[in-house]
């Protein structure tokens, strides 16, 4: 039996004035994958993420999670289906202690995956070394306590499909395969990642499939292997299509 | 036991040492005791400075915990006094009267709030944009109110009496007591005390730390799934009804109240008072509510024609030099210097 789709978008479009942030896009994500976002600066990752969380609307098209059409909810509502967005610039509270930061996600509804959940979240908390007790406030943290702080408070709400934007952005090479490395335990737990990447040893390293966007359209989707060793896709990263 | 202890000592607020509680109940108990040595006009005034409390609470609540700011706040203040007085007016002689009163005070003004936070939050206005449009409802506000003067501007047998104002409001009285003179004092202070400390406990609540993670950062509180436009309404909601008990507890101290009591210069002051002692603290606010009133009535009875003036003034060296507020910056430099021990006991 073919694994269920979590995550679909139907012909999405997106312009801002003359520029096209996202053209015609069709993407299937399955339950429990994880997958890689890759392209260019200015391909559309970003905005792609900010109509799937739905902090901005799509122009036309339509997304469905977990089958349910969500294409005009609100984003509060979309957390509620399980849908968790860390950002690509560090966005934890930093007026807030750690404690009251894990506090802070809405507490999840008890469902069949909620001890999943739970698990993640306190696998998350032991491998990142954060306390849930900590008063230090956010802002004393370092950069990589930061993000990973960021992560946790996503899985705290016990998401059944993750989104991270540059989840690596700014850490040392031992920090990012930490952080690789929890990303593919929790993966393997059966969450749904979808990353968007620059850092391309680090998708080497964590992603089953990864779909390169270039001038807001979807260019390449692929394994791996695949995508790596496509010229297309290498020319576009060098600027020749 | 042990939560409400938690709830009310908690980070939301200044103040967590042993010495500070001390202080604090040392300064209650004198507030207490003060009638005992004044005359009743003295209490009188201190009452007038103490019923500007809540009003100043709602804008440290709204301002400074939610990072809403409203220059208009006191229309609830006038919403609710009005209908105090227009209730209470019309039950002459009732004894329920004037707890009728109040009740239609505080309801009205919230369900007012309701709406225009409705429409504010739910529609996403900008931050920006919300002290203008709260501006202008204070203003519109008084314009109508000035114009009602006139027996046709009546409800029952209660004239709404344009920019003469509406006299005659009785005082509160619950059964036979009657709420006048020192009861009156005493009936304030309560009511400050009361809010001071639910406002702590509700700050320190989980509640309150989601309307300061909506503060801090909208977006990521809302993509950890929270309707940041119901919290804000709702917090605006109870900043109006703050603001509406400050209107209810001024008609009943000065028995009238006056359209002007909805205009500029009055929808200016509680945004003073709650920037000179630090938006981010309820006992600031408190404080600088009670110094800021005094310091206006002391140098207007003395005759001094820039009270105003200098109040302004104090704001604007307030933002220069002390941008969290006179007394935040002075309680965290005492912070500092305390000994390790003693700073540590929270």
């Amino acid at each position: 039996m073919e694994t269920p789709i979590i995550l679909e978008t139907c012909s999405l479009n997106k312009r801002f004035g003359g520029v096209t942030a996202a053209e015609n896009i069709n993407f299937k994500v399955r339950v429990g994958e994880l997958r890689c976002m890759i392209g260019p600066n200015g391909a559309g990752k970003s905005t792609l993420f900010s109509m799937l969380c739905g902090i901005q609307g799509a122009d036309s098209g339509q997304i469905f999670i977990a089958g349910r059409e969500v294409t005009r909810m609100q984003a509060f509502r979309r957390v509620k289906l399980g849908v968790g967005l860390t950002f690509q610039t560090n966005r934890a509270f930093h007026e807030l202690s750690v404690r009251e930061n894990l506090a802070i996600p809405r507490a999840p509804v008890k469902s069949a995956g909620s001890e999943a959940g739970a698990a993640r979240f306190a696998y998350a908390l032991e491998v990142f070394g954060l306390d849930p007790k900590d008063e230090t406030r956010a802002a004393e943290l370092s950069h990589n306590q930061l993000q990973w702080l960021e992560i946790a408070m996503v899985l705290a709400a016990h998401p059944i499909l993750v989104l991270l934007d540059e989840p690596t952005a700014g850490l040392a090479s031992d920090e990012t395969s930490r952080t690789a490395a929890v990303l593919k335990h929790l993966n393997s737990t059966g969450l749904t990642i979808v990353v968007v990447e620059h850092d391309m040893a680090f998708v080497k390293e964590v992603a089953q499939t990864v779909t390169v966007l270039h001038q807001g359209q979807i260019f390449a989707e692929g394994t791996v292997a695949e995508i790596t060793s496509s010229e297309q896709v290498k020319s576009i990263y060098l600027g020749r299509a | 036991m042990k939560s409400i202890v938690h709830l009310i000592g908690g980070e939301a607020d200044i103040g967590h040492t042993r010495w500070f509680w001390i202080g604090l109940a040392v300064a209650i108990v004198l507030l207490f005791f003060y009638p005992t040595q004044v005359s009743s006009f003295r209490a009188s005034n201190v009452a007038f400075y103490l019923l500007n409390v809540p009003l100043g609470l709602g804008m440290a609540l709204l301002w400074g915990y939610c990072g809403v700011l409203s220059f208009g706040h006191v229309a609830y203040f006038g919403i609710a006094g009005y209908l105090y007085g227009i209730i209470a007016g019309n039950m002459p002689g009732n004894p329920l009267g004037p707890i009728t009163g109040m009740i239609g005070g505080l309801v009205g003004c919230g369900l007012v709030a309701a709406i225009f936070g409705y429409f504010v939050f739910y529609a996403r206005v900008q931050k920006w944009i919300i002290p203008i449009l709260t501006l202008v409802f204070t203003l519109l506000l008084e314009t109508f109110l000035g114009q009602t003067a006139g027996y046709q501007w009546r409800v029952g047998s209660v004239l709404l009496g344009g920019y003469n104002g509406m006299t005659g409001i009785p005082w509160f009285q619950l059964g036979g007591l009657v709420f006048e003179g020192y009861a009156f004092y005493y009936f304030c202070l309560v009511i400050v005390i009361a809010c001071y400390f639910g406002l702590r406990m509700l700050m320190n609540s989980r509640f309150g730390q989601v309307t300061i993670a909506i503060r801090e950062d909208e977006l990521r509180a809302e993509l950890l799934g929270y309707d940041i436009r119901a919290r804000q309404a709702a917090i605006f909601v109870l900043s109006a009804m703050l603001a509406g008990l400050s209107g209810l507890l001024y008609v009943q101290w000065g028995n009238y109240i006056t359209p002007s009591q909805v205009g500029l210069l009055q929808a200016a002051l509680p945004v003073v008072w709650t920037a000179v002692g630090g938006r981010t603290s309820l006992l600031a606010v408190v404080i600088s509510t009670l110094v800021l009133n005094w310091l206006t009535y002391t140098l207007s009875s003395q005759g001094n024609q820039y009270a105003m003036v200098i109040i302004g003034a104090l704001l604007v060296v307030t933002m220069m030099f002390f941008p969290r507020g006179i007394v935040v910056m002075l309680a965290e430099t005492i912070g500092r210097r305390m000994p390790r021990r003693t700073r540590a006991e929270t």
